[in-house]
């Protein structure tokens, strides 16, 4: 599937009217960020089709909350809070019923505590991560699997995860763990969190500014990014540690993944991976100046 | 270990009790309703419930942190499942023909100037009840899981091991079944 074929509107909502239905769908269950949300309410006031829907949607909900829930009944939950207490019962040392009640309070903090951090990541669901996500099933449907194909099955699933981790920095606050444009600060930063860092030199004469650097954990294994910007697209630079087993690839690969644009290298120290929703043509140049930086300043690239 | 447990074995006991009781109890109703509209009754329903939540507690270490009814929900599918391969072995939806049913476009739309929402938005619960009930297994349990149990895309994707474009679309395919029965417009063919 070539990247133009899918390319968003002026306001980024799908050109496809059934793609825009599921934005519809979207809007009404509230998975979409007020600037999505305001962008479809303006296209639905422009299309009576897409605001029909709207109310259909609109009334279904209304009715479907009216069906009556499933009650709980004591008895029922009696015998399911069983299940905890018969367990303690059979312990040597007896434990009060009442523990399993009077604890929550106390215990309550520490799972509020917890879930900020889940819920950055659950409810900054927006448009843009929907919109690659109907593309790549489109891709899933019809077999059209470019990367399935070409490449072999473990870079396909660390493909998959440079896609996502990408996905989710432009989800976060902020696409980066540590803000800076200078190579000096970003390295040491890196080394000091994972030990391993790549070169991180700044182009933004070449029209790519170094924004930062964050930790991406694929597998089991953290790995340093460098973050680029060119224009209004974000490119993620994974750079993976090459390991004994890991292939040499020193020509460019181009893949796909989760609806970004992928290129894939090697050199001697790092397995690179560089991934963005910028035009291929955009991409394959910031590779072809990144390799060609680090030649040109390899100290830029030793440890530390 | 027979003997006499140490107190370590004691707190953890303790603590997996309060746990049960936090992460597990308040989602019963969102329980009982899912395992209800997989299984199709409330007494099936109370049984599967009871086997997830044994489930649950053996397993409540695993539990790390995030949506708990989620992950208490996805315990109770599964074990829907289950009893149901059990026990009604010819009613249980292959997985494999799934992505069939993912393949199926949406319906297309007939006229859009409606008193269908109106009319959708009067059905009575029942006849509500009975065109979910009607759903394909797929779209039924997607459908249920967003608008009875109010989990987000991501979280349904997360349970059916699907990505959330599927959930969208099949999402838009159940609501469209319904919308059709209850707003009594015909699909074509």
């Amino acid at each position: 599937m070539s990247p133009h074929e899918n390319r968003p509107r002026e306001d980024g909502l799908p050109q496809d009217p059934q793609d825009m239905k599921l934005m519809i769908h979207a809007l009404v269950d509230g998975e979409l960020d007020a600037a999505a949300a305001l962008a479809v309410e303006r296209r639905m006031a422009a299309d009576p089709e897409l605001a029909a829907e709207h109310a259909r949607l609109v009334a279904l909900r209304g009715a479907v909350a009216s069906v009556p829930r499933a009650t709980v009944s004591d008895d029922f939950l009696a015998r399911i809070a069983a299940i905890a207490e018969v367990k303690d019962a059979g312990e040597a040392e007896p434990v009060q019923p009442i523990a399993a009640t009077a604890e929550p309070q106390q215990q309550q903090g520490k799972v509020i505590a917890m879930q900020p951090r889940a819920a950055r990541w659950f409810n900054s669901f927006d448009w843009r991560q929907m919109a690659a996500s109907i593309a790549l099933t489109a891709v899933l449907a019809s077999g059209a699997t470019q990367w399935l194909t070409t490449a072999d099955n473990g870079s396909d699933s660390f493909a998959v995860a440079v896609a996502n981790g990408h996905r989710r920095s432009l989800l976060a606050a902020t696409p980066v763990d540590i803000v800076s444009s200078d190579r000096h600060t970003v390295k040491p930063w890196l080394d000091g969190r994972i030990g391993v860092s790549p070169a991180a030199p700044d182009m933004a004469k070449d029209g790519y500014a170094l924004l930062g650097g964050r930790v991406e954990v694929i597998g089991d294994r953290p790995m340093p990014a460098l973050v680029y910007r060119h224009h209004e697209h974000l490119i993620t630079l994974v750079a993976a540690p090459r390991q004994n087993e890991a292939k040499s690839m020193p020509v460019a690969d181009d893949l796909s993944a989760g609806g970004f644009l992928l290129v894939h290298w090697t050199d001697d120290a790092f397995s690179y991976w560089a991934i963005s929703d910028a035009e291929r043509p955009a991409l394959d140049d910031f590779v072809a100046r990144f390799r060609a930086a680090i030649i040109a300043n390899p100290a830029a690239g030793s440890p530390g | 270990m027979a003997g006499a447990p140490d107190d370590g074995t004691v707190l953890s006991e303790k603590m997996l009790a309060t746990r049960f009781a936090e992460v597990v109890l308040p989602h019963l109703g969102d329980a009982l309703s899912l395992a209800r509209w997989l299984t199709g009754n409330q007494a099936d329903a109370e049984d599967v419930v009871q086997e997830a939540c044994l489930k649950a507690h053996a397993g409540i270490t695993g539990f790390a942190g995030g949506n708990p009814r989620a992950w208490l929900l996805t315990i109770v599918r599964n074990a829907s499942y289950t009893w149901m391969a059990r026990n009604r072995p010819r009613s249980v939806v292959a997985v494999g023909d799934l992505a069939d049913l993912d393949d199926v476009s949406p319906p297309p739309d007939s006229d859009a100037d409606s008193p269908e929402a109106a009319l959708i938005a009067k059905a009575n619960s029942a006849a509500v009840e009975a065109a979910i009930a009607r759903l394909p297994q797929a779209f039924r349990e997607t459908v249920v899981l967003r608008d009875i149990n109010g989990l987000s895309y991501r979280e349904i994707a997360a349970m059916l091991g699907v990505p959330q474009g599927t959930v969208m679309s099949r999402l838009a395919r159940a609501r469209g079944l319904l919308m059709t029965e209850l707003g009594g417009r015909h699909e074509p063919a």
